[in-house]
């Protein structure tokens, strides 16, 4: 089954043909970021704009590459939330469109389903497991026993975890976006300024506001004594708070649900600090961690083809009243 | 010929199916929240009330703004990728012509609140020849006191829009229309973001 996806959720417009849930046949992906790092951030508005300026040019290039046209098409996926609604928007009519002058099946995908599947791209799914959930918009841990069944067991309480990097990068003046950046400074500083472990208890949930206000505190009285803000070993210091909480409820979650394998997804999963800890941390309580490739950790349409496959089976099918959603419980 | 006309950028939404130049099937309603979700099923209901195909369509009449920027672009993707995917001509018109093709005893000033005192107007004659080019100004209404003023927004001495879509598409049907690719929306304004990214530069 051959499934074209669409997905327009933030500030990628991005158009996928996956066969089967597994099998990239060709994707394009079309990101807004240049524009956006003019203004320090993703402006909804803006992005909309780009949105509808660029959807049929990534519909039609992603139906070229592959060499195909609608009629080897069998479904039309959509994100239609979480995100940004006006950019959304644009995704949802694009492929409502398609699917009603087409006559194709309309499957509807949660963004979020569409990160998780990003792994089945690399290595098919095996159950039960785990998915850790890190991006700017999200930080979930999520159980599922079989195929498009979730159920969230934790997650932040306030500020996503990509979101709170971003936030950091911003006082320490690393440019927009700034997540990678920190992560390139964490691995060449040193761990040495004071900063609390966040929200760390029993629960699964977790909090990034506290360090966040920690770490622009810390910068703001370094300033005013006169002291130079050593900026690689605080975005080393940062960066080990996070990961360390993150990794710890994460372990402790497999255990007690008894789960032997992990996936993590969403753009922080590009994180090398994270990612080089849950292996050494999976390595030794023997645990199978799959992290997506670098291309599939931040949006793009493909996973929501993978997951839209799944989506299908389980009988997820919308017609033309299918509506965006700004939030949306994975469920 | 047979033409879909779709305008999402008022408070109303319109819909409507005409062939040889009659209008067979018309969807005109005032929609406080959310255009998406009425819009492709009232397309869906009136091709099939018409046993009309997608593909049977020659045309369609959009209109591309000014107004609501989420609603121009709800009508604007669908007739976009409706237009691209079954290479059918697309057509856009001004929604501020649309609303000056109301029938009045003179020229129409289609007028559209815009917020803090600026409007989008433009002003046509009853054939709808541009007389006033669409545009975001600070309104003062003694400058137009030649017109009649059309809209759904409150304004002293408006006319109720009551459009006339035949009167527009025969204006228009032998338009050469637009590459679906380029079809996107006249805003007439910036974002705000921009406005002060240009302020700062400046």
């Amino acid at each position: 089954m051959k499934i074209l996806a669409i997905e327009s959720s933030c500030d990628k417009t991005s158009v996928s043909i996956i066969e089967d849930g597994e099998k990239e046949i060709s994707t394009v992906v079309l990101s807004q970021m240049d524009t956006h790092a003019s203004y320090g951030g993703v402006v909804p508005e803006i992005a909309s704009r780009m949105h509808i300026e660029n959807i049929t040019l990534v519909i039609e290039e992603c139906l070229t590459k592959a060499n195909m046209t609608m009629n080897d098409i069998d479904a039309v996926a959509v994100t239609y939330g979480p995100g940004l609604i006006g950019s959304l928007l644009i995704g949802v009519e694009a492929a409502k469109t398609l699917a009603l002058i087409h006559n194709k099946p309309l499957i509807p995908v949660h963004h979020i389903a569409g990160h998780i599947y990003a792994n089945n791209l690399v290595k098919r799914l095996e159950f039960p497991l785990l998915a850790l959930i890190v991006s700017g918009g999200h930080t979930d841990i999520v159980l599922m026993e079989k195929d498009y069944s979730f159920k969230r067991i934790g997650g932040t309480l306030d500020d996503a975890v990509g979101e709170c990097y971003d936030k950091v990068a911003r006082v320490l003046n690393i440019p927009y976006p700034g997540g990678p950046l920190v992560d390139k400074y964490a691995h060449e500083g040193s761990d040495t300024y004071d900063l609390p472990l966040p929200l760390n208890d029993d629960s699964y949930s977790f909090s990034f506001s506290g360090i966040k206000s920690a770490v622009i505190n810390l910068a703001h009285n370094e300033e005013q004594r006169g002291n130079e803000i050593r900026v690689k070993d605080l975005a080393c210091s940062f960066q080990n708070r996070v990961v360390e909480i993150l990794t710890k409820k994460t372990m402790k979650a497999l255990k007690e649900y008894n789960v032997k394998n992990l996936i993590v997804a969403g753009g922080v999963a590009a994180n090398k600090g994270l990612r080089e800890r849950l292996e050494v941390l999976c390595n030794e309580n023997d645990i199978n961690l799959t992290v997506p490739v670098i291309k599939y950790c931040t949006d793009n349409a493909a996973m929501i083809g993978a997951a839209a496959y799944f989506a299908y089976k389980n009988g997820a099918i919308a017609d033309t009243s299918l509506t965006a959603k700004a939030t949306d419980t994975l469920k | 010929m047979k033409y879909l006309f779709i305008d999402t950028c008022t408070s109303h939404l319109v819909v409507s199916i005409i062939i040889d130049n009659k209008i067979v099937s018309y969807y005109n309603e005032k929609i406080d929240k959310g255009m998406s979700n009425y819009i492709l099923p009232e397309i869906e209901k009136q091709l099939k009330d018409n046993n009309l195909e997608a593909s049977c369509i020659d045309a369609i009449f959009v209109s591309n703004g000014p107004g609501s920027f989420t609603g121009i672009r709800v009508g604007l993707t669908i007739s976009k990728v409706y237009a691209w995917s079954l290479k059918i001509k697309v057509i856009p018109i001004s929604s501020l012509e649309v609303l000056a093709s109301t029938n009045t005893n003179g020229n129409n000033l289609a007028l559209m609140d815009a917020r803090r005192g600026y409007v989008f107007l433009g002003g046509y004659d009853k054939d709808l020849n541009p007389l006033i080019n669409d545009s975001y100004v600070l309104f003062n209404k003694d400058e137009y006191k030649d017109y009649n003023f059309i809209s759904y927004d409150e304004f002293e001495n408006k006319i109720e829009p009551n459009i006339d879509i035949l009167k527009v598409i025969n204006k228009h049907k032998n338009d050469s229309g637009i590459n679906p690719h380029a079809l996107n929306p006249n805003y007439l304004k910036l974002t705000e973001a921009e406005e002060k990214l240009n302020d700062k530069r400046s």
